[in-house]
């Protein structure tokens, strides 16, 4: 991706600069390349025959009617799979007593959930393979399904892993402190049990994969619209037995990701052997009805959480318990989002004893990954549900709860003793400011107003914080997770003074290539318009020991940037230095030139630098290495923890059960802004999944664990319709273990939302019998809520 | 072509006649994509709703994913490609740049189709009639704020211009 002179501001558009990304000229002309827009010739196409039962067995799989159809060149099925590929790995083995469930690329001899590949063809077009995909036959015997929690558990359920005592893959229970004895010493308890609903990242563009597997060299090229290059290649080759200097990962433009796209597939896998048995590129898009049964799900957890409390609102003690109902297969994080919910339910709270648990049980479902904010949004629901459950039961605002109970920024870094140690951060700084925000944007006077109107219109407010930056490699190893938490980069000048960053981050709509530009001219004074950010390709860009995702493209993939650009600065001034003869410690860059600080216009311009570093090395002394490069490794020391609040405004509507959102505060801490543009449009884009998560978004299984909601008429996507303009406060506590401050905010605006709209129904609703306990939370319920109090 | 017949279809896109042979179920959008080289027509759902695939068809917008390509016979088509005047972009993809109203871009084209459309019909904008204009379009990335600031500023600035 090159950067465009289009419409920068002047100017060096360094840190905190809104400089106008590199990528939207080609974007809004319709020029970009997307994965469906790469094709070379003689390219065939592959449709996938995916199972209609939850559970069965393959009886057999007949294909010659579809291998008969002209134009037809393959048909794989996991039989054939497993004879040219190993089990698909599991990155997240953290869970103590986590078992092993091997899953490969497509369904072998068994199916768990619906849509699992059963077969997938191979044909001149998209549509042919589609053609004769029906006229695979496939002999299923069906098994009994697990649909549910309550099914998955039950003595006598059946089971998805025959070898297995039961369905739990893993539990585990983490602790601080006695929470037995808090609780029993406890002046006050409450206890709440809440469920959180199946939802999934849903990007517009769905995923897809071109493979070449070149015959004679052995080399595999793979475009991918992942959001991890360097792990698919490294997958690519444990699966398929090739070294990984044999597989060349290249992504395209990325049409969205949050999170579903950093996991890895079975697809990518089979559009790569297909390649091998049919000589062919071979493409697979998937379509939108595939996206709803093949991309991993999120969310679904049952929590049940309390705490003990003084009479004066000082929590105790928490317990968390939370199940999380992953699918038949285990995805490429295991159970990390589920487990990252449980720990992260203490939250910016002070709660001295912690009693957490996580279990993960398999259901006949999609396999359950990744989507943006993780574990977050369940914790930060969970927590701000029990303090509002706090705050009624002794009867005091629950701002004021959440004030006695936020650890402050004099007791930082503050460990809770299970997970998070919380570096930095005014917790209620955030809060002051939210409320501040809704005040003065007149939302209060507007709910008084409307009261007296006889309209039910609420407010609800929720605090969090998030673990960002991940991760730091130590932290990784000790989880068990088989990857490093850092990011390397290269930073070149060439010949002529431009600069190219090479980083391992991808772009996916966040503006990373342009972010990654400011930190690189913000370190070398140069404009930013003279920096190109290459991206998305294994064979020329460095490794990044974790990819895009968990909030850490900035602060991890950003620092290494700037580090690097901190070497290759280095080097310029080596060499001006020895043009100049003055001393390094007295050069500055500053308007194009390498010039004596304190004499501006004295110097060597950047291009005369860089032209004798590479073309005329009289110039640049003895010894000196030829050519300009900085490289460097950043592994942060610890994570870093995003946190803020929002403020909700919502009015309900007694006669249809409907919900309005008519306002939305959302304040957040990042640390360091590179670009308030692009901090603000991740706040807006993560606030609206907010609202689509607590009020529309419901993956919905019917008992025979078929899923029901597989169009866009179904799964509700918030439209502008259902979101209103958006008021963002930002603070800025700069991250102590980062250099340059950043936290990372790709994730933080689905966070809190869904605890605070909550919260505002109740307010809403204003009825002591109202609780919102589930989300999302449809219509009916809140009609149930106004209409019967229940 | 499995065996099916192949059907020639003569359209205008983006000011440029073309003649194509397809097959008669295949979409409009498909055949924009893959036989006009329009790759600006994004599908996100080939079901009517998202509006990634959104074209002017005879004036009017269309999703181009709900449309058989021989429907287009005749027509006169313009896609998200039509939209600049060489390297001048169109007022409103400077705007959508400049409010930062896309991200990863894949919603864009269909946005500005909409937009463009709504903007012709000239009327007086607000918020509301921009946020029910575009409710048609998903955006999984921006939260529309920026969609509809950026809308709102082309119009007021057409409205300025009226006035002079
Ligand atoms: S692709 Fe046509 S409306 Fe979604
Ligand atoms: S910018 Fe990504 S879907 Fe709209």
């Amino acid at each position: 991706m090159t950067g465009t002179r289009h419409g920068h501001e002047p100017g060096v558009g360094g840190v905190g600069a809104v400089v106008r990304r590199h990528s939207d000229p080609a974007l809004v002309t319709g020029h970009a390349t997307f994965i469906d827009d790469i094709e070379s010739g003689g390219t065939l196409h592959l449709a996938m025959v995916r199972s209609p039962f939850a559970h069965a067995e393959i009886k057999g799989v007949d294909a010659s009617a579809a291998l008969d159809l002209p134009g037809v060149h393959a048909v794989l099925t996991g039989a054939e799979l497993v004879r040219h590929a190993k089990v698909q790995p599991v990155g997240w083995e953290h869970i103590d007593n986590q078992r092993a469930a091997p899953t490969y690329a497509m369904a072998v001899g068994k199916v768990r959930y619906c849509g699992q590949i059963v077969a997938a063809v191979a044909a001149e077009s998209r549509a042919l393979a589609e053609d004769a995909a029906e006229l695979v036959e496939v002999d299923y015997e069906p098994l009994p399904v697990v649909h549910s929690i309550e099914d998955a558990l039950a003595p006598d359920a059946p089971r998805l892993v025959p070898e297995w005592p039961d369905n739990v893959f893993g539990s585990q229970t983490y602790g601080n402190g006695d929470a037995d004895a808090a609780f029993a010493d406890a002046e006050v308890t409450v206890s709440e049990r809440l469920t959180f609903g199946r939802q999934f990242g849903c990007p517009l563009e769905p995923r897809g994969a071109v493979a070449t597997w070149e015959r004679y060299t052995n080399r595999i090229e793979l475009w991918i619209n992942s959001q991890s290059p360097n792990r698919v290649r490294e997958v690519v080759a444990e699966v398929l037995g090739v070294p990984v200097s044999g597989v060349r990962v290249r992504v395209p433009g990325i049409g969205g990701g949050f999170g579903s796209k950093a996991n890895y597939y079975g697809e990518e896998i089979l559009c790569c052997l297909l390649s091998r048995l049919t000589g062919r590129p071979v493409k697979y898009i998937e379509d939108r009805q595939e996206s709803f049964v093949a991309t991993s799900h999120a969310r679904e957890q049952r929590i049940d959480v309390a705490v003990a409390a003084t009479r004066d609102g000082v929590i105790t003690a928490l317990r968390g318990h939370i199940v999380g109902v992953l699918g038949g297969e285990i995805s490429s994080v295991g159970m990390g989002p589920v487990w990252l919910s449980a720990v992260s339910i203490p939250g910016p709270y002070r709660i001295p004893n912690l009693e957490l648990s996580v279990t993960g049980v398999l259901t006949n479902r999609t396999p359950y990954g990744s989507y943006r904010g993780w574990g977050a949004p369940k914790a930060t629901f969970a927590m701000e549900r029990i303090i509002e459950r706090l705050a009624r039961e002794l009867g005091v605002d629950s701002n004021e709860i959440r004030r006695r109970n936020f650890v402050r920024p004099e007791e930082m870094p503050y460990s809770n003793g299970v997970f998070a140690t919380l570096d930095s951060g005014r917790y209620e700084h955030c809060l002051d400011l939210c409320v501040e925000r809704l005040r003065r944007d007149g939302w209060y006077r507007f709910r008084e107003e409307a009261r007296a109107a006889g309209r039910k219109v609420g407010i609800g407010v929720a605090a969090f914080v998030e673990s960002t930056g991940i991760g730091p490699s130590r932290v990784m190893a000790r989880l068990g997770i088989a990857q490093g938490g850092y990011d390397e980069a290269v930073v070149r000048m060439d010949s002529t003074g431009r600069v190219t960053v090479f980083t391992g981050q991808t772009e996916m709509g966040q503006g990373m290539s342009t972010t990654l530009a400011q930190l690189c001219a913000d370190e070398l004074n140069i404009p930013v318009d003279q920096i190109t950010v290459v991206m998305g390709d294994t064979d020329a860009c460095p490794y990044t020991g974790y990819g895009t995702g968990g909030s850490r493209a900035a602060a991890v993939g950003g620092v290494a940037v700037r580090q690097a650009t901190g070497e290759l600065k280095r080097q310029i001034l080596r060499v001006a230095s020895h043009q100049l003869e003055v001393d390094v410690a007295d050069l500055e860059i500053a308007d194009g030139l390498v010039q004596v600080r304190g004499l501006p216009g004295y110097g060597r311009t950047l291009a005369d630098v860089a032209y004798a570093a590479y073309r005329r090395l009289t110039d640049v002394g003895e010894g000196t290495t030829p050519t300009l490069q900085g490289r460097a490794v950043f592994d942060p020391v610890a994570l870093t923890y995003a946190n803020g609040c929002a403020g909700v405004v919502v009015e309900v509507d007694p006669a249809t059960g409907g919900v309005t959102v008519l306002g939305y505060v959302m304040v957040d801490d990042c640390g360091t802004m590179i670009n308030p543009q692009i901090v603000d449009g991740q706040l807006h884009g993560g606030c609206a999944q907010a609202i689509g998560g607590a009020l529309l978004e419901d993956l919905v299984y019917d008992r025979n664990g078929q899923l029901l909601t597989t169009t866009f008429m179904d799964y509700l996507l918030p439209t502008a319709m259902e979101v209103p303009p958006f008021s963002t406060v930002h603070v800025e506590t700069p991250a102590p273990n980062t250099p340059g401050g950043m936290k990372g905010v790709g994730e933080a605006g689905t966070v809190p939302g869904p605890a605070a709209i909550a919260a505002a129904i109740d307010d809403a609703v204003d009825d002591p019998a109202v609780f919102v306990r589930h989300l999302p939370v449809s219509p009916e319920q809140v009609y149930r809520f106004c209409n019967a109090a229940g | 072509m499995s065996g099916e017949t192949a059907i020639t279809v003569s359209a205008t896109v983006n000011g440029r006649r073309q003649t194509f042979t397809c097959e008669a179920r295949e979409t409009l959008a498909d055949a924009l994509r893959r036989r006009c080289q329009v790759r600006g027509v994004h599908l996100g759902c080939e079901h009517g709703v998202c509006g990634a695939c959104t074209i002017r068809f005879d004036g009017v917008t269309a999703r181009s994913c709900l449309m058989f390509a021989p429907q287009a016979d005749g027509a006169e088509i313009v896609t998200v490609e039509g939209l600049a005047d060489g390297d001048e972009l169109h007022p409103l993809q400077e705007a959508f740049s400049r409010h930062h109203a896309l991200q990863c871009g894949f919603c864009t084209p269909g946005f500005l189709m909409v937009a463009q459309e709504l903007l012709a019909e000239g009327g007086p904008l607000t918020e509301e009639v921009v946020r029910e204009a575009i409710s048609g379009n998903i955006c999984r990335c921006t939260g529309y704020h920026n969609i509809v600031e950026a809308i709102l500023a082309v119009a007021d600035a057409r409205s300025g211009e009226a006035e002079k």
